[in-house]
Parts: C-alpha cells; sequence; structure tokens
C-alpha cells in the first residue's frame, strides 16, 4: 500500500476539511431552493417566517426533511462502503453489491405485508436483521469456495443474493396488489414524503459509529496489509473483520430504512475519499461521510429536477452517476484496483 | 469407464423419460382437462374444435417454448461458467438479460399512443428484446477488449450494464402509462404464457443451428477447465474455443429472453444439477444440463399454471423459488463444483 504513511501537511488537510464542508453546506441550502417550484433566495428566507403559504408549506414540510435525510443517509451508506471495502480487501465492495440493500429491503416487505407497518423501532430492527443475513450469507457463498476464491466470487455471491431477493420481492409485489402501489416507489429509493422521526435512531448510531471507527482507525488501516503482517502486530484478524461487517450492515441497513435501497453511494464515496485524502483511515473517514452527503444530495437535487413536475427514482438518478464511475474505475489500469 | 458409461445413459434417458411425462401431464391440465382418449382423438383427426384449439395453438407450443428456453439458458449457463471459470456465473450476469428487459420496456412504452394502444403489433416485441441483448452484448464485449485483462472481466462490465439499464428500465416504468408497467413487469418476472408457433419454429432453429457447434466445443471442456497453459499443451486454441463459447452464450440467452422473459436461475441452477447427477464432462454433460433446463422451466411453468388456479404464477417466479433453497444447498455442498 504505497500512500498509507504519506501524510500531508496538517494544514492542507484542514483546508480540504472545510472546502468540503462548506460545500455541504451550499449543497443543502441549494436543495431548498431547486425542485418542481424554483424560488429566489428572498422567497425561501420570507418562507420561514410565513406561516399558510404555498412557499412556506412547501419548503417547511417537503423540503427540510429532505435537506436532512439526504446527507445523514449518504453519510451512513459512505461509511458502510468504506468498512466493507477495507474489511473484504475488495475495492468494489459496497453495501449495495454485497446484498445488504436487498436483504433490508426484503425483510422489510416480508413483515410489511404480514404485520401492516408497526413502529419505526420494528422495522428498522427487522431492515438490519435482514441485511445482516444477507451479508453474512454472501460471505459464507464466498469463503466456501475458499479453494478457487478469486476477489470477483464475493462480488457474484452477493449479486446472486441481491438477484434472488430481488425476484422475491417482485413475487410479493405481485401477489399484494395494495402495497404494490404503496411500495413501489419506495422500493427504487427517494427522500419524498419520508418520515423525519427516523433520524432519532439514525443519527445517533452513525455518530457512534463515526467515533468507534475513528477510534479504531489503526485496525482499519492494518486490515489494509496482508493478514500474515497484521498477525504480527498482534490482531485477532477475524474479530475484527466480523465487527466491521456488523457495523457496515447496521449503518447501510438503517440508510434502507430512512431512503429505500440506494445504490452507489457506498461505492463511489470511498473510492473519491480515498484519492482525494489517502488511504490512511483517520483521514479519509470524513472526506468518505462529507462526499457521500455530497453525492446523495446532487442526486435528490437531481430527482426533482429531472422529470419535474414528478420525481425520478433516487436509484435511477445515483446509477447514471455511479455507472460511469465503476467502468472508469475498473478501466482504470492501477494497480491495487480489481486484478 | 464402461460402469460411468451405463450410468450417463441411464441418466440421460431417465430425464428424457421424464420430460416426455411431464410434457405430456402439462398437455392434458390446465383449465380444462383433456383425457387420454381425447388426445388420440386430437391426433387421428376427429377431436372436437375446442380440444384442437387448446392443444395445439395453446398448449403445445408452450410446452415446445418452455423446453427450448430451458435448453437455451441451461446450455449457456454451463459454457459461461466454464468460460469464467467461477461456480456462480450464470447468464443474468452478463448483462444481456437487462438488455433484452430494456428492449421489451422501450418498445412498450415509447410505441404506446396517448390511449395507450400499442402502435406497432405486439408480435415485435421479442424484436426489440433482441436488440436490446445485441446491444448489451456488444456494450460490454467492446469494454471487455478496451479493459484487455481476459475474459474473467466480462462479469464486471456485465453488471456495470445491468446496473444501468435496470435505472433507465424504472425510470421507463414511471413515465409510461401505468398498465404499461404492470405488463412489464410480467415481462420481468419471466413466463412463457404469450407462445406461438412462430416463437417455437424461431427459437427451435437457432438452437438446430447452433447445435452442431456446441457438440464440437463440449469435446473441449475439460481442456478447458483445465488452467490455459496446460489447456494449450493439450493442443487446444483455448482463445478461440472460449470467446465462441461466450458469443454462443449469449446469443443462446438472447434468443430465450427474447420469446420468455427474464426467467431467473435456470442458468445457474441447471449445471449444478447436471454435475450432481454425472462426473462426466463433454457433450454427455452438455445433454444433461440442457434437460434439466428443459425440465426446471417446464416444470415451473406447468406448476404456476396448476398449482394457485385461477391465478397463473410465471415460470420466473417459481424458478426463483426453486433457486433461492438451492442456493442455501450449496453453501452445505459446497464442493459439488470442485470434486472432480
Amino acid at each position: 500500500m504505497p500512500h498509507l504513511t504519506v501524510l500531508e501537511g496538517e494544514d492542507r488537510f484542514y483546508f480540504k476539511l472545510a472546502f468540503c464542508s462548506f460545500f455541504l453546506i451550499i449543497l443543502m441550502v441549494a436543495s431548498l431552493h431547486f425542485g418542481a417550484e424554483i424560488y429566489t433566495p428572498y422567497e425561501v428566507w420570507n418562507a420561514f417566517w410565513e406561516l399558510e403559504t404555498e412557499a412556506s408549506i412547501i419548503i417547511q414540510t417537503l423540503r427540510v426533511p429532505r435537506m436532512v435525510l439526504a446527507p445523514v443517509t449518504g453519510m451512513a451508506l459512505a461509511l458502510s462502503g468504506l468498512l466493507l471495502q477495507t474489511v473484504s480487501g475488495n475495492p468494489l465492495a459496497s453495501p449495495a453489491f454485497l446484498g445488504v440493500n436487498s436483504g433490508a429491503a426484503f425483510f422489510v416487505l416480508l413483515a410489511f405485508s404480514f404485520f401492516g407497518f408497526t413502529s419505526l423501532w420494528f422495522l428498522s430492527l427487522i431492515a438490519f436483521a435482514g441485511a445482516l443475513t444477507a451479508i453474512s450469507l454472501v460471505f459464507l457463498l464466498a469463503f466456501s469456495f475458499g479453494a478457487s476464491f478469486q476477489q470477483s466470487t464475493l462480488l457474484l455471491a452477493g449479486i446472486t443474493l441481491s438477484s434472488f431477493l430481488s425476484s422475491a420481492i417482485t413475487i410479493l409485489l405481485a401477489t399484494n396488489e395494495t402495497t404494490l402501489e404503496a411500495l413501489l416507489f419506495w422500493l427504487s429509493g427517494s427522500f419524498a414524503n419520508r418520515d423525519m422521526s427516523g433520524l432519532i435512531i439514525v443519527v445517533p448510531v452513525l455518530f457512534f459509529s463515526i467515533i468507534v471507527t475513528l477510534i479504531m482507525k489503526s485496525s482499519l488501516d492494518s486490515l489494509l496489509m496482508d493478514d500474515e503482517s497484521a498477525k504480527a502486530l498482534g490482531l485477532s484478524i477475524f474479530k475484527l473483520r466480523l465487527f466491521f461487517i456488523f457495523l457496515s450492515a447496521l449503518l447501510a441497513s438503517l440508510a434502507v430504512v430512512l431512503a429505500g435501497p440506494v445504490a452507489f453511494i457506498g461505492l463511489v464515496a470511498p473510492h473519491i475519499a480515498k484519492n482525494y485524502a489517502g488511504l490512511s483511515h483517520l483521514r479519509n473517514i470524513p472526506f468518505c461521510l462529507l462526499f457521500g452527503a455530497h453525492l446523495t444530495l446532487m442526486a435528490d437535487i437531481a430527482t426533482r429536477i429531472l422529470l419535474s413536475p414528478s420525481e425520478a427514482p433516487l436509484s435511477a438518478v445515483l446509477a447514471f452517476i455511479g455507472v460511469p464511475f465503476l467502468v472508469f474505475l475498473l478501466l482504470s489500469k492501477k494497480r491495487g484496483v480489481v486484478g | 469407464m464402461k460402469r460411468s458409461f451405463f450410468r450417463n445413459n441411464s441418466i440421460l434417458l431417465g430425464l428424457v423419460f421424464l420430460l416426455a411425462v411431464v410434457s405430456l401431464i402439462s398437455l392434458q391440465l390446465g383449465s380444462s382437462f383433456i383425457s387420454f382418449e381425447r388426445m388420440i382423438n386430437i391426433l387421428v383427426g376427429q377431436g372436437t374444435k375446442s380440444d384442437i384449439l387448446i392443444v395445439t395453438k395453446l398448449r403445445l407450443p408452450r410446452i415446445i417454448l418452455a423446453i427450448n428456453t430451458g435448453i437455451a439458458l441451461a446450455v449457456s449457463g454451463l459454457l459461461l461458467q466454464i468460460v469464467i471459470k467461477n461456480p456462480l456465473a450464470s447468464p443474468s450476469l452478463f448483462g444481456v438479460v437487462d438488455g433484452a428487459a430494456l428492449g421489451a420496456i422501450i418498445f412498450l412504452v415509447l410505441f404506446s399512443s396517448e390511449t395507450g394502444n400499442l402502435v406497432f403489433p405486439v408480435e415485435w416485441q421479442p424484436v426489440a428484446a433482441f436488440l436490446g441483448s445485441l446491444l448489451a452484448i456488444f456494450v460490454v464485449f467492446w469494454l471487455t477488449i478496451l479493459d484487455g485483462r481476459g475474459l474473467s472481466r466480462l462479469i464486471l462490465y456485465g453488471i456495470c450494464f445491468s446496473a444501468l439499464a435496470t435505472a433507465l428500465i424504472s425510470l421507463l416504468m414511471i413515465i409510461g402509462p401505468i398498465h404499461r408497467a404492470s405488463q412489464a413487469f410480467l415481462w420481468l418476472t419471466g413466463s412463457v404464457h404469450a407462445a406461438n408457433w412462430q416463437k417455437v419454429v424461431i427459437s427451435s432453429s437457432a438452437l438446430i443451428i447452433t447445435a452442431p457447434i456446441m457438440m464440437l466445443l463440449s469435446s473441449s471442456m475439460k481442456q478447458l477447465m483445465l488452467d490455459e497453459e496446460s489447456a494449450q499443451a493439450t493442443g487446444l486454441t483455448v482463445k478461440t474455443s472460449l470467446v465462441l463459447m461466450v458469443i454462443l452464450a449469449t446469443f443462446l440467452t438472447a434468443i430465450a429472453v427474447s420469446f420468455a422473459g427474464a426467467v431467473g436461475f435456470v442458468g445457474l441452477l441447471a449445471p449444478h444439477i447436471a454435475r450432481f447427477f454425472t462426473p462426466s464432462h463433454g457433450l454427455i454433460l452438455l445433454f444433461i444440463t440442457a434437460l434439466t433446463g428443459a425440465l426446471l422451466v417446464l416444470g415451473a411453468d406447468f406448476l404456476g399454471r396448476i398449482a394457485f388456479q385461477p391465478l397463473q404464477i410465471p415460470a420466473g417466479a417459481i424458478t426463483a423459488f426453486i433457486g433461492a433453497p438451492y442456493f442455501l444447498f450449496m453453501l452445505r455442498f459446497k464442493n459439488v463444483f470442485h470434486r472432480r
């Protein structure tokens, strides 16, 4: 790992951090202005102090929740993706590709069609159970082909499981027409008409995960080395891996609760962060979080403008950003990128 | 050597027999039961008009199309697993299926008039699907060649193409009229319910044309399972065979999904089940895989037609339900692929 020890100057790091945070604020403000109706800054400012006008209702009840939900979701997914990439040693690992999204979605759908919507806590728990089940199956399956283990096997296992689950979802939807109408849009991911109350669960968990990963930064760094050298440092690789897989499944499943299954943020954001800030986790975790938030906010704004006045599915918009990026990543001849 | 020869042939015969039995039963059963007597009557040309209609216009083409679809998908899966040297490879991972889906859905959405009627006759939908899958093959191959790191990269670019196609599909389904979306939904699960003789003739001739090439290639399968150097040492032009296999596999998938929609998991399951039956490679494995695939799709279609009457479950939904438990089963018997 070439960049691991090359640290840039502290000043440069803080400058970049400040710049990216500033950009996040700009995007959040912009997200209040753009949509089916485009408002001027003056109108937006007024909308906060008025009641009952059209602008104030749209901005206060529709746009403010999205402005908060999008970055939180993006951060959770980006961190989840970064952890998975480090743990699996596979630069293409991401929650969506390892079956986390479809696992959570499938379980939520099952719970929804059998018990109805009970409570947010219940759904979050179910989503987490689904995510954890799916990702454990994927890792088990990939490692069960031990002798011929290729990097792409993990990916294949994930995608195969995802496609199983998504056809199961299709079947559930096809047999249950009332939920089809309600959940078809949820399943393509969106921040429209979402409940802010999910944040009560997600924000503390996200905060806790960020603290934990920052504390354990050196263990994460050591996972980037080959197993032998990590063992020499006296680390239990297996337990570490298990813990971080658990954490990333938790983060990704909470993102599913907030926004539905959303792909590509967990793949793209960590890569940009690694290119921007290097491979040391202390350095790239903050940027990873910020880029995740940027991407999600931009995509959310795009969903509102693209098909205005109706809304484009978030996952489709993200795929249009993510796929070219993925192709570029695959084509790049750099060492260490999926051989 | 003798014993395995005997064993293989008896398995082959058993599968053919099973296929014949299932075909016969699914010819008889359905929303109306047609007894043996009435079947024989139809054969000698004395059946009632409605019986003849049901058997020759509805059930027979459906059965044959199901068998053709199964064969094409299964063989395609086998070839791809050999080329990629990965037991998890399946035709749906190469973007071909989603490409076909994209073609079919573009056709449904773009050629609907304001009132929701199709501008073109619906018979053109398979053509659109086929064009879509050709586009997928072209893009995925082009990227792989651009990459230049071997055929195993096909799968990665296939995944990319699939993701993009899926995004476009979900966008189109939201733009288009709602009844088109539900029509597209049915196509995406995969079903042979819309079979007719025209489709049967086209898919059968595609299988017949490609059969000799498949058989020629099958003799070299065993060598291809080895690493490239040893394969080259046995005097095989490895690259040509591999490329030929991929082209053949994607072509077969394109044919299958154009007519039957995205029937999933047959290409993944059939080769595994076949390997469970026989330790052999080559022609015998090819035949057993093809028969297994045919049985899977035919059985799934039959079950979907009968089990939940009057509801008709698309065949693709049933194969998915068979596929999921098998996926777990693979975890337990992980050595199925590498045992020999």
